[in-house]
Parts: C-alpha cells; sequence; structure tokens
C-alpha cells in the first residue's frame, strides 16, 4: 500500500477490492482508483472470484523448479473445461481402452499351448478347438458388454450393474475383482511385453524385473499426462501390431495355401516330446482358462464409456466390436498357423511362439520380423495402459460412492486421476517384483477376477430386464443370460483349474478388498452422520468468550504477539510457563511482574525437564474445572530458512501435534517470522534472545 | 534530467513493453519509483464506479504483463487501476498526487487520413500536466 493511500479501517472485513474515490484537480475530473492486489492471480468482484492459473505458480525457488519439472514430466495444467476436449472417439479409444485385448492375441495361443504341452507335442492338436472355443466365448461376452454399454451410458460397468441389481455386496465383490484385475493386468502386459523384447535380445532376460518396473513408470507418466495424450501416444503402436499382424498372418497363411512352408523354428528348450502328465479333461481344460486370459480387457470399454466422446455410447459399442473383431482374426490366424506348422512352446519362456511363427514365415533377418516383435513388444506394454484407464477411473466411481478414499476422484492438473494412476503403478510394481516378471507365474491369478465380474454384470442385466420388462427384453434376457451362463462356467473352470497355481490368492483377496472397501464406507457415513446439519440447526451456534491458555516460553516478541492476540479473542485469558527448576520459575515470575500484564500467570515446575506432558496435565486439569472448550494459543517462532530449523526445539509443533486429536480443545497458532515487527513497539529486552 | 518517481500509463497496447524498458532505462540510473497505472474509461450513461468486469479483466492482465516486463528488465514497477470519465485527467491528477516529478505516455504507431494519428489521451497529458512528459511512439513497422 503507498503511503498516500487512505489507511484501512482495522474493522472493515478484509476485501479483495476497495474502491477509492478521488476528488481530482478539477469539477468533474472525480475518479475512483481500484485498489485491487495485482499478481494475486484472482479475478472477479464482488465477493465471487476466480482462481487463475497464476495462483497455483510456487513462489519459492524450489517450487518453481519442482513445478517446471512437473511441467515437462506431465504437461501444462488444464482448465477444468478442457475435460470435453480430453475424451477420444473410436479411433483413439481402440488402442487406449482395447489394447489389452487386441494385444492378449500376442501370448493367448502360447499360454493355451504350454498347458497341454505338459502332457507332450500331440496334445497340442487341441489348441485349435480351444482357440475356438475362446472366441465364441468372446463373442458372447461382446454381445453382453454392448448391452450394459447400453444400459448404463455413464459407465461404472460391472460394479455399478452388479450393485443395481444384485445390491451393494455384488457391486463390491465385481469392483474388487476388477481392481485387482487391473492390477494383473499391468503386470501381465509388461512382463509379456518384455518377453517379447527377451525373444529377439535374450541378454535382456535377467533384466526382465528392472526393466518392467522402469516401464511401468513410464506408463504411469505417460497416464498423468491425460487421456488424450496418452492416447496419440500409444495409438501407432497399436495400428502398427494389427497391420505387422496382418501380414504375417496374410504371408503365412499364403505359404501354407501353396505349401511352401519353410523350416521349422523350433523352441531353445523345447517341452519333453512325450510329455510328463497324462492329457485328461482337466488339462484341457486348464489350458481353456489359460487361452481365455484373451479374454480380459474386454470390461474396460464398459467401464470408460465416458472417455467416449458424444455419442458415448455409439462410440464405445463401436469400439468394442471393432476390438472382438480384430482379437478374433488375430488369436485364430495364430493359433492356426501355430498347429498347422506345428511350432511348440519353449519352457523356459525365453522366446515366444509369436517369435517362431513369425521367424518361421519371414526369417529372423527379414525386417517384418523385427516390426512385428518390436510392434508387440509395444503393444504388450500398452496393453498395461488399458489397467491405467480402468483403474483411476473404476477407483473414482468407488470414491464417488464413498467406498474409497476421496483422493481417487480428485482429478489432477492434467485431468487425469493421479492417486488411482500412482496407486496402480505401485501396486504393479510391486506383484511385477515379487513374481520375479514372469507371465507364466502371472497369469493363473489372472482372468478370475474378470470372469467374477462379467458373470455379476451379465446376471444383473438379467434381473434388470426382467424387472424393467422394456421394448425388446426378452431377447435381451436370452442374450445376458447366455452370457452368464458362459461366463460363470468359464470363471468355475478358471477358478478350479488355477486354483493351486495362485488363484486362490485372488479369491482370498476380493473378500479381503470388499471388507476394507465396506470399512471406508462405514467410517464416511459415520463422518456424515455427525457432521450433518438437521433442519433445527440451519443457525450459527452463538458461543461465550473461550478460555484461553497461552504456554509461554520467554517473554520475547513471540510470546507478547501470542499474549496480544489472545486478549483479542477472550477476556479470559490465562498465561501458563513450565520451568525446569524454583530458580528459573522465579526468575520468570520476577520477569513477568516487570511485564506489567494483566493477564494472570501459573508457572508448573517440572523438575524432570519434560515440557511437553506437564503441559497437557495442566490443560487436562483446566479443561475439568471449565465447561467451555479449551483455547490454547500458541507462539511459534518461524525462521527465515527451512534450514534454520533445526537449531529451534519446535516445542510449539510437537505441542501441537499432542493437541491435535483431544477433544474440546482449539489450537491457534501464531507464528511469528523473523521479520515480523507488527505492532510490538520495540522497547529494552525483557528476556534474552532466542 | 534525474527523475524520482515516475509515472507511465498503460493502455494495453503493443507499445506497452517498449515504454516499460524505455522507462526502466531512465529510471534505473537515478534510482526513481516507477508507478504504471491504466485508466479505464466510463462512459457517462453509467456511474463512475460501475463494475465493468472485462475492463477490469484486461485492465488487471495488462498491468500483471506490464509487472512481469518490468520484472525482466530490474524495476520495480507498483501498479493502480483507475476508473475515470477521462482517461488524462486521472493521468495528471495521480501524477500530482503522488507527486510524480515526470509521465511516460506511449502510443502505437496509427494513421488517420494519411496523417500520423495522437489519440486525445496523450495529447490533453501533453498539454495539460504540471510535470515533465515523454511521449513515447513506436516506430512504423513494430
Amino acid at each position: 500500500m503507498s503511503a498516500e493511500e487512505p489507511p484501512q479501517n482495522p474493522n472493515d472485513t478484509p476485501s479483495l477490492e476497495r474502491r477509492v474515490t478521488r476528488a481530482g484537480r478539477h469539477v468533474g475530473d472525480r475518479y475512483v482508483r481500484i485498489v485491487r492486489p495485482i499478481g494475486s492471480g484472482l479475478r472477479g468482484h464482488g465477493g465471487h472470484y476466480v482462481a487463475t492459473e497464476q495462483t497455483m505458480a510456487a513462489s519459492g525457488r524450489l517450487g518453481r523448479a519442482w513445478q517446471g519439472a512437473l511441467g515437462v514430466l506431465i504437461g501444462k495444467r488444464l482448465h477444468s473445461e478442457a475435460e470435453a476436449e480430453e475424451r477420444v472417439g473410436v479411433e483413439t479409444g481402440l488402442p487406449i481402452l482395447a489394447s489389452d485385448n487386441i494385444s492378449s492375441s500376442a501370448y493367448a495361443t502360447e499360454e493355451a499351448m504350454r498347458i497341454l504341452a505338459i502332457a507332450g507335442a500331440g496334445a497340442l492338436i487341441f489348441t485349435m478347438p480351444i482357440a475356438l472355443a475362446v472366441v465364441f466365448v468372446l463373442a458372447i461376452v461382446v454381445l453382453s458388454e454392448s448391452r450394459v454399454i447400453r444400459a448404463y451410458p455413464n459407465g461404472g460397468g460391472s460394479y455399478l450393474v452388479a450393485r443395481e441389481n444384485h445390491g451393494v455386496i455384488a457391486g463390491l465383490v465385481a469392483a474388487s475383482a476388477l481392481l485387482i484385475d487391473y492390477v494383473l493386468t499391468v503386470a501381465v502386459s509388461t512382463a509379456a511385453g518384455i518377453a517379447a523384447i527377451s525373444s529377439f535380445a535374450p541378454e535382456l532376460h535377467p533384466f526382465r524385473v528392472p526393466i518392467g518396473v522402469g516401464l511401468i513408470a513410464l506408463l504411469g507418466v505417460g497416464n498423468l499426462r491425460g487421456v488424450r495424450e496418452a492416447g496419440i501416444a500409444f495409438a501407432a503402436p497399436t495400428y502398427a501390431y494389427i497391420v505387422g499382424m496382418a501380414a504375417i498372418l496374410l504371408i503365412g497363411l499364403g505359404r501354407v495355401y501353396v505349401g511352401a512352408i519353410p523350416p521349422i523354428a523350433q523352441p531353445p528348450h523345447p517341452f519333453d516330446p512325450v510329455g510328463t502328465a497324462p492329457l485328461t479333461v482337466l488339462l484341457i481344460l486348464r489350458a481353456f482358462a489359460s487361452g481365455s486370459v484373451g479374454l480380459t480387457g474386454s470390461e474396460a470399454i464398459a467401464n470408460g464409456v465416458p472417455s467416449f466422446k458424444k455419442p458415448e455410447a455409439r462410440n464405445a459399442v463401436i469400439t468394442l466390436l471393432l476390438m472382438g473383431s480384430i482379437f478374433a482374426s488375430i488369436f485364430l490366424g495364430l493359433t492356426f498357423l501355430a498347429t498347422q506348422l506345428g511350432i511348440a512352446p519353449d519352457a523356459d519362456e525365453i522366446e515366444t511362439v509369436n517369435s517362431m511363427l513369425t521367424r518361421t514365415i519371414v526369417g529372423a533377418t527379414s525386417p517384418l520380423y523385427f516390426f512385428v516383435q518390436f510392434s508387440t513388444a509395444i503393444i504388450l506394454l500398452l496393453a498395461a495402459n488399458t489397467g491405467f484407464t480402468g483403474f483411476p477411473r473404476l477407483a473414482s466411481v468407488l470414491a464417488n460412492d464413498r467406498f474409497m478414499p476421496r483422493h481417487f476422484a480428485d482429478m489432477g492438473s492434467r485431468l487425469a486421476f493421479n492417486t488411482g494412476i500412482i496407486v496402480l503403478g505401485v501396486l504393479a510394481a510391486i506383484i511385477l517384483t515379487a513374481f520375479g516378471g514372469s507371465v507364466n507365474a502371472l497369469v493363473p491369478l489372472y482372468t478370475i477376477g474378470v470372469f467374477l465380474a462379467f458373470t455379476l454384470s451379465q446376471s444383473g442385466l438379467v434381473r434388470r430386464w426382467w424387472r424393467l420388462r422394456n421394448k425388446g427384453w426378452r431377447a435381451s434376457i436370452a442374450i445376458n443370460a447366455l452370457g452368464t451362463v458362459v461366463t460363470g462356467t468359464v470363471l468355475v473352470v478358471v477358478a478350479v483349474t488355477k486354483f493351486q497355481l495362485g488363484a486362490w490368492m485372488v479369491l482370498l483377496l476380493i473378500p479381503l478388498i470388499v471388507a476394507l472397501l465396506y470399512a471406508i464406507n462405514r467410517h464416511y457415513t459415520n463422518v456424515q452422520d455427525a457432521l450433518v446439519i438437521t433442519g433445527g440447526e440451519q443457525r450459527l451456534p452463538i458461543l461465550g468468550a473461550p478460555a484461553v491458555i497461552v504456554p509461554v516460553a520467554r517473554i520475547d516478541r513471540a510470546g507478547l504477539q501470542a499474549l496480544a492476540f489472545a486478549r483479542s479473542v477472550s477476556p479470559d485469558v490465562k498465561a501458563v510457563h513450565v520451568s525446569t527448576s524454583t530458580e528459573s520459575a522465579n526468575e520468570f515470575q520476577r520477569r513477568w511482574q516487570r511485564l506489567g500484564t494483566d493477564i494472570p500467570l501459573d508457572i508448573v515446575e517440572s523438575p524432570f525437564r519434560s515440557l511437553v506432558a506437564p503441559l497437557l496435565k495442566y490443560i487436562d486439569a483446566i479443561d475439568k474445572s471449565d465447561d467451555r472448550p479449551i483455547t490454547v494459543v500458541l507462539s511459534e517462532f518461524v525462521p527465515r530458512h527451512w534450514w534454520e530449523w533445526f537449531l529451534h526445539s519446535q516445542t510449539a509443533m510437537r505441542l501441537k501435534a499432542s493437541l491435535l486429536f483431544r477433544p474440546n480443545t482449539i489450537v491457534i497458532d501464531v507464528p511469528y517470522h523473523s521479520s515480523d515487527t507488527g505492532d510490538l513497539a520495540p522497547g529494552p529486552p525483557l528476556d534474552s534472545a532466542h | 534530467m534525474q527523475p524520482k518517481r515516475v509515472l507511465v500509463a498503460l493502455a494495453g497496447t503493443s507499445a506497452d513493453p517498449d515504454v516499460i524498458r524505455l522507462v526502466a532505462s531512465i529510471a534505473k540510473p537515478a534510482r526513481a519509483s516507477v508507478i504504471g497505472i491504466h485508466v479505464i474509461e466510463v462512459r457517462w450513461n453509467l456511474p463512475l464506479d460501475a463494475v465493468m468486469e472485462p475492463e477490469l479483466d484486461r485492465g488487471e492482465q495488462l498491468l500483471e504483463s506490464a509487472k512481469k516486463v518490468a520484472d525482466q528488465v530490474g524495476i520495480s514497477l507498483e501498479t493502480e487501476l483507475l476508473q475515470a470519465r477521462e482517461a488524462a485527467a486521472a493521468i495528471i491528477d495521480t501524477a500530482v498526487e503522488r507527486k510524480c516529478d515526470l509521465i511516460v505516455v506511449a502510443m502505437p504507431f496509427r494513421k488517420r487520413l494519411g496523417r500520423v494519428y495522437i489519440g486525445r489521451t496523450v495529447q490533453n497529458v501533453y498539454v495539460n500536466a504540471p510535470c515533465a512528459v515523454l511521449a513515447y511512439r513506436q516506430e512504423q513497422n513494430a
């Protein structure tokens, strides 16, 4: 404020804008001086202000550096109105939400073959029938999920369908299953991506865990930049994979058709050709369960309908159909060629079936081989992105329903759900590390969650159609009932066949997560019950002046400022000083008398030299003798530099922490900055310096 | 001339950054304080203290931009937003009230009817200010 400006009345309510009319030198020259804090970053008037981007600008050097680094890493902060622009169309939605499912075609054949190979090379003949069964299930799932999208165009997917039609517990079971599955999607896809890379660069195989963790971090950062930008970055590799696989399938099918079959690539470490176990129905079912891994990711589109541009439901259904068609074509084509050419899986997972097949068809030195392997590796990594899209969105829906902490519903600077993205990244990295980055070890945990969610949502829709009985309800019930039966059967098969291999962990985790989500909801409900204002409480309660206690360590400017503030709050102020000896207590008493204040002083002697504990007991004693809430005014010296904090004992901070959870207590912190002089006129020193 | 306090009138034109740099070259050696003002002219059919939100926003933005330029050239710029019937009178009155010994006004290069046009605000400040006035006209191709 300049010296010439009229002083603000101390009784005025603080305001961001003051208007002062000045007379001017001539008649008619009156003008209005608008006193606004230029540079505050707040725009508006009359009590309604809008915070601009400027308010977010860091002031310190460190803060600015951190903000600059964040800007480079995740991009410029976006306005809330840009949310609509962050939505995606079919062409971008396909790589974002369908890359998981499409990429599954790269390893679904191998997963089924690896189980069959246990029974010997002859058992691999069942690979094609299993692939056909998986595609049949996928067709049912796609058809059923398109009904979910139409019925619930606001997203939420299986969780919302199950909750609305089966009740909260069923909804939470579906949500828990999906949350687990999204974490596993990231871990499995990353592991599979690294397996594809190590197929043509085997020297990277021992480093698969650190590489995987690094890639998860990279994906996390990509997603923190926002859905649209992540989609743009991930679109090219997805389409490259589709084109590469189409080329391989066309060349391969052509060669099979004309009979020009080249020498078959052999795995570095083949399975025992005779087999180590008999071919049983259970083994075939296990192979089917492993092949069903290719069905994962098809629920992401139904969960992420709001990510699409308008008309959201239509775009989502188109994307779903495209996804199903692309997956089925690649998966069936690869399986057909692998069985026709007699490709066998590698026991040590060093080279993938996909790699051996491509090597057989176009040769190990062909640029197309490298193109296909590289695009496969990239799309497998990007498949993890489906988890990064689905998990945060589902977590935000759960957080809005108060089943998860509120932070999961908060949008970050790029309109992404940052907490969900970070939590997912950390969990996936832990799981990847715990399982040594092995696809084979992770896959048994996979798919249970997604089939549980599918079954709950399909059966939920059956109930919905039955209840609503609107136009075409019979056809809808038939489709979703078939979906329930098929996905339920697959769920049982997967759960039984993979139980001992690790599926038990998921089955154990689901009820634990449900219990956790339920407990979180109960907490929020209790908090709301405690805080909600009833009709009779609509007025501000009138409180009397509080009883104020001011702990005073020294008689200095910080202490005087706290006492002065306490006096401005209430006439009923008491100062308390904790002294470690009788001599220092007497000395403090003398100084207090010299101060000449009418504020009464209590001195607590603490011969065991503890400051905080006796003070807390003193506050307890005062509290018992007074019905009013106790207000503790703390004076806190704030040093100029952060490193000077270590030179001070931080008693106020410790006291604040101790009083934080004390009921019936109001804690007021009066900071004294080393540059403050306030209204305290400098006088002769009353006490030694800090 | 060694001014002690300089008042620079900012209109939100492309000449503003130039004039701040010019003022910096004068104020820095003289260790003069610099006040940047923007006057919102209020039409006669409105009360003088009418809240004109778009103009206020524009004024704030241009003063913020001016502060940034001043920071870059190493001077401290105190800013002020005014509302008046006529900008020139408010500029002069503020200069008098704040005891400024130099007013700097700026104008972009403009032509009307084939002749270089100097707006009425610059003309009025030039003619009526009791202190020194420096009028900066931007070059033709700026």
